[in-house]
């Protein structure tokens, strides 16, 4: 897992973040993105018992509200008042 | 020294005045900016613009399984579930919240609007071809490669327009996202009927040949005024009570309209929506605020944390009841509005005599100094710094260089026709003094009536070389906007709520009584629609090169007009045939904006604005159906006023009063560059840059015929003439033109960053100018180089004609910083200023930089991050503005001490 997977992970842009917890840049990729031992899972629809069957790029179904969709695996669901963890 | 003058000298000095001073006075030494500011901007400067998926998603999915529902609330549910599920994004050292997308400088794309210039690049990349070429204004416009702009992909990441970073992961979503508006976009919808207008091919050919610099689809709001009062006033619990109100009152009545009457109830479900999802994006921020307490070791930070919750649930919820709070409550609202479709100019108003009322009383209560409020004022300008827009290159690159131009005001006069200024607005200033960033840019309406002490702090802001303060004239203004909106009942009191859209395009508000702390107070606000959609940027010496060329571009081969064939034998028949041109251009181009705006507001009706923006929640009517109080809008801009007024004095001086030589001699010295390698060749788009070919000897003659040629900006009444008759006409003629409001065109004349790719496109002019280098900038601005006789000779020149005729007048001034040292210089800007006012100048911006540092920063920008330049309009980072604008700003005029 990623420090981007991680539910202190704060956004910053397309390339880094910050840790929440620490107050230090967190880069997304390469060197250095690599969770810690305080990873916690971020609410992403990825890990949400209502998404299925995803793609080769992450797209897959969304049966969490009363007309199913489709979604993406990386996308967050912070905000979504539908998400329950699988 | 005497024993007497000594004894003097010490006398002062135990009375801590020191002798030296009163010879010079120093500036007022300004403090840092505060802890927070610095860490937050030392965070700022390492940050990559960056595009995302998440809004567009939410947006897209709401609105395509809401589909056959009545469009306008089709939007508002759309708009509400993309506005709530936005990630809420809160940094420690923040104390307000929330931005345009979960990264700090981020943005997202609109393909319900325009997807064009993405979608190819987007599915060539998921599928490993080469993308298609890009458009021709796309093209030539040029986006700094410093900064925060993400010009070439990497790793992960894959540049989208030149300038955003969006992750590799998100393409298929993007892909995914926009096909389903394949056809059925804004800008697809348009150009199926655009097609039908008469003359479509000639409108398709002036695009690509880049005299008009873009479609209004890509930016279909902003350069107007916010309007923050009914939140304010009521806080959006209470906003959604009213919408039921009016519901239960207009649910299934016309009244005496049998066209918008039964529109009403539909808006006030519309209304409900989106205050809704308003009030959800606050409260997910309150949330957030409240896990990042709960994991927070440090008590201070945890303080922080737990106020940011109280504020951002207060204000998801009831009318403010603090300045903090208000503040937060205008950032949410502006931040909605810019979110519902892509746009740049967006202005904040008047924000200080908004919220002088919240402040009034918390300093009267105690609960609150001056220097928390400089804080928050401080913090404040880096969250409307972080506002992207999300655009085609050729709009953020060529025309906007990057800024989005949230241009706040301050000054002019209150409803009551005294001075507005208010003790906030001097703590704005103070804010911008100590953080020193681009945006909010900030605008002084000056008016006799304006408190000197105020005049010379904004001054002093001034001369710190950040471009802001910009000065225009409050009278001025005024006259504008009685003239042009008092066919629609503007009387007095309305004008004095007027002020700038964007960077310069006056825009029409009024007072509304704000109910706080047991007082009414008349507070200012945007009353209008876009005061900017209108024709984008008509390249006027371009067209006059295609005068003498006969219609064809002799840059590309493509002929543009068709062939006039007339003989110019007189400077008249020029004159004539390019206003026939001109007109050509007008009349196609006109229609042609008309249907895409058309196609806008009754397919993608703004939602937040139209909550917001006075009389629509009144009359239960959104902003395309006229709700706004005024909306005779719609302008006419131009580009290249200077260059083309000093063509033709050229022509009429060489060519026709001293026939120095023919037409067709000059005409061959343009098309050959003078004998000079062009710019296109060399990549150097600075004026002063002539490298000659082998042919450079034969054109000797004509060139320096050209280069002597009166200019304007000296007080020369020959070219001053030809300047003035040119405002004269355009005055006269714009208003034969009408919007899709129905409304008559009006003249607007800012450059912006358009005479850089526009400059890019047009030969050698007969001012002698080369080809491919920018025009002048602004309207009023001398040609870099070519004002000889001092700043009071540009103030005649630009005079010669009634500013208020038009929207604005843009003249830019570049100054070095010895001219104005001290608090002597402060006082000598300041007359400088006062002097053009006096004249009836409009507006003027300055410049204070020694060109040496532009030069040393545009060879190593990373090592200057932070220095910032005025444009034309707005205040940029140097190291996000494309090189071509870059030489232009370094080859202005410098007026030294």
């Amino acid at each position: 897992m990623k420090h981007l997977d991680c539910k202190n992970y704060i956004h910053l842009d397309c390339e880094k973040g910050l840790c929440a917890l620490d107050k230090a840049v967190v880069p997304s990729d390469g060197e250095g993105s690599e969770a810690c031992a305080r990873f916690l899972p971020a609410e992403k629809c990825g890990l949400c018992m209502h998404f299925s069957e995803p793609d080769r790029h992450g797209i897959g179904t969304c049966g969490g509200y009363a007309k199913a969709n489709w979604a993406y695996a990386s996308m967050n669901a912070v905000t979504c008042t539908s998400f329950k963890a699988s | 020294m005497t024993t007497s003058e000594v004894t003097l000298e010490e006398v002062l000095k135990s009375r801590n005045i020191i002798v030296s001073d009163l010879a010079d006075p120093q500036d007022y030494t300004i403090p840092e900016a505060k802890e927070s500011t610095r860490k937050l901007m030392e965070l700022y400067y390492s940050l990559k613009v960056t595009a995302d998926m998440e809004a567009p998603y939410w947006y897209n999915r709401t609105w395509w399984e809401n589909e056959g529902d009545v469009p306008i609330i089709r939007r508002a549910k759309a708009m509400a579930a993309c506005l709530s599920h936005i990630t809420p994004t809160i940094l420690p050292y923040e104390k307000l919240v929330m931005g345009k997308a979960k990264n700090v400088r981020g943005a997202f794309p609109f393909p319900w609007v325009c997807a064009s210039f993405f979608n190819a690049q987007a599915e060539a990349l998921m599928n490993e071809v080469l993308a298609p070429a890009e458009s021709e204004a796309d093209s030539v416009s040029v986006v700094g490669s410093g900064g925060g702009n993400v010009t070439k992909s990497y790793g992960s990441v894959i540049s989208i327009a030149k300038k955003f970073g969006m992750r590799k992961e998100e393409i298929p979503v993007l892909v995914k996202t926009s096909k389903p508006w394949d056809g059925c976009s804004i800008e697809d919808v348009s150009a199926t009927y655009a097609a039908f207008t008469p003359g479509y091919d000639q409108e398709q050919r002036i695009m690509d040949s880049v005299i008009c610099m873009f479609d209004s689809w890509a930016i279909p709001q902003g350069r107007e005024v916010m309007n923050y009062y009914l939140p304010l006033e009521y806080g959006f619990d209470r906003i959604q009570e009213l919408c039921d109100e009016k519901i239960a009152e207009v649910m299934g009545e016309a009244g005496d309209d049998g066209i918008l009457g039964m529109a009403r109830g539909y808006y006030y479900v519309a209304m409900k929506e989106i205050t809704k999802g308003l009030s959800t994006w606050c409260d997910n921020h309150a949330k957030q605020a409240t896990y990042l307490a709960s994991i927070e070791t440090d008590p201070a930070f945890r303080a922080n944390y737990l106020k940011i919750a109280e504020v951002m649930h207060n204000v998801a919820h009831r009318k403010p009841a603090s300045f903090r709070e208000a503040l937060q409550l205008t950032l949410c609202c502006h931040l909605g509005v810019v979110n519902e479709d892509p746009q740049s100019g967006q202005s904040i108003g008047r924000l200080g005599q908004v919220l002088q009322p919240f402040y009034e009383k918390d300093v009267a209560d105690g609960v609150t100094l001056d220097e928390d409020v400089i804080e928050l004022l401080e913090l404040y300008r880096i969250k409307i710094t972080c506002i992207e827009c999300f655009a085609s290159a050729g709009v953020s690159g060529g025309v906007l260089s990057g800024n989005t131009f949230n241009n706040l005001s301050l000054g002019g006069q209150t409803y009551d026709g005294l001075s507005a200024v208010t003790p906030l607005e001097y703590l704005i200033l103070e804010a911008g003094m100590r953080n020193k960033t681009p945006q909010p840019t900030l605008s002084i309406l000056y008016d006799e009536k304006t408190p000197e002490d105020f005049l010379m702090k904004a001054a002093s802001c001034t001369k710190l070389g950040l471009g802001y303060p910009a000065w225009m004239n409050n009278q001025t203004g005024m006259n504008f906007m009685l003239r042009n909106y008092g066919p629609e009942g503007m009387n007095l009191q309305d004008a004095r709520a007027w002020c700038l859209g964007g960077c310069l395009e006056s825009a029409p508000g009024c007072f509304l009584p704000l109910h706080y702390n047991g007082k009414v107070t008349m507070i200012p606000g945007g009353a209008s629609p876009t005061a900017g959609t209108g024709v984008h940027f008509i390249a006027l010496p371009k067209i006059l090169e295609l005068v003498l060329t006969n219609g064809l571009d002799r840059r590309t081969g493509k002929r543009v007009y068709p062939a006039h064939d007339r003989e110019l034998a007189t400077y008249e028949d020029v004159v004539d045939q390019w206003r026939t041109y001109l007109h050509v251009t007008t009349e196609v181009v006109n229609r042609v904006n008309n249907i895409q705006m058309d196609v806008w507001r009754t397919r993608n009706p703004p939602v937040v604005n139209s909550l917001l923006k006075p009389d629509c929640f009144t009359r239960g009517a959104d902003i395309g159906m006229m709700g706004a109080r005024y909306n005779a809008t719609i302008n006419f801009e131009s580009c290249g006023t200077i260059t083309f007024v000093n063509a033709l004095a050229s022509l009429k001086k060489n060519v026709f009063d001293e026939q120095r030589f023919t037409l067709a001699e000059m005409t061959e010295a343009l098309v050959n560059n003078f004998g000079f390698e062009t710019a296109y060749t060399t990549g150097v788009f600075s004026p002063d840059s002539r490298i000659s070919t082998a042919a450079g000897a034969s054109y000797e003659k004509r060139f320096a015929a050209c280069l002597q040629a009166p200019k304007y900006g000296n007080a020369d009444p020959y070219v001053d003439g030809i300047f003035r008759d040119y405002e004269n006409y355009m005055f006269q003629v714009l208003p034969n033109y009408r919007s899709y409001y129905g409304k008559p065109l009006y003249l607007c004349q800012i450059s912006v960053s358009t005479h850089g790719p526009q400059g890019f496109v047009t030969l050698a002019t007969a001012d002698g100018r080369l080809a491919g280098t920018t025009y002048s900038d602004g309207s009023v601005s001398a040609a870099a180089g070519t004002d000889r006789n001092g700043i009071y000779a540009i103030f005649a020149s630009a005079t010669v004609y009634d500013h208020s005729q038009n929207q604005n007048a843009q003249l830019n001034l570049k100054l070095h910083p010895s001219a104005v040292r001290g608090l002597n210089g402060t006082r000598k800007l300041l007359d400088i200023v006062r002097a053009y006012m006096r004249k009836g100048g409009f507006h003027v911006q300055f410049n204070v930089v020694d060109s040496r540092e532009l030069r040393t920063a545009q060879a190593q920008p990373e090592a200057h991050r932070e220095l910032m330049v005025r444009v034309a309009g707005f205040t940029q980072y140097w190291c996000e503005i494309g090189k071509p604008i870059q030489d232009e700003v370094i080859y202005r005029t410098e007026y030294e001490s």
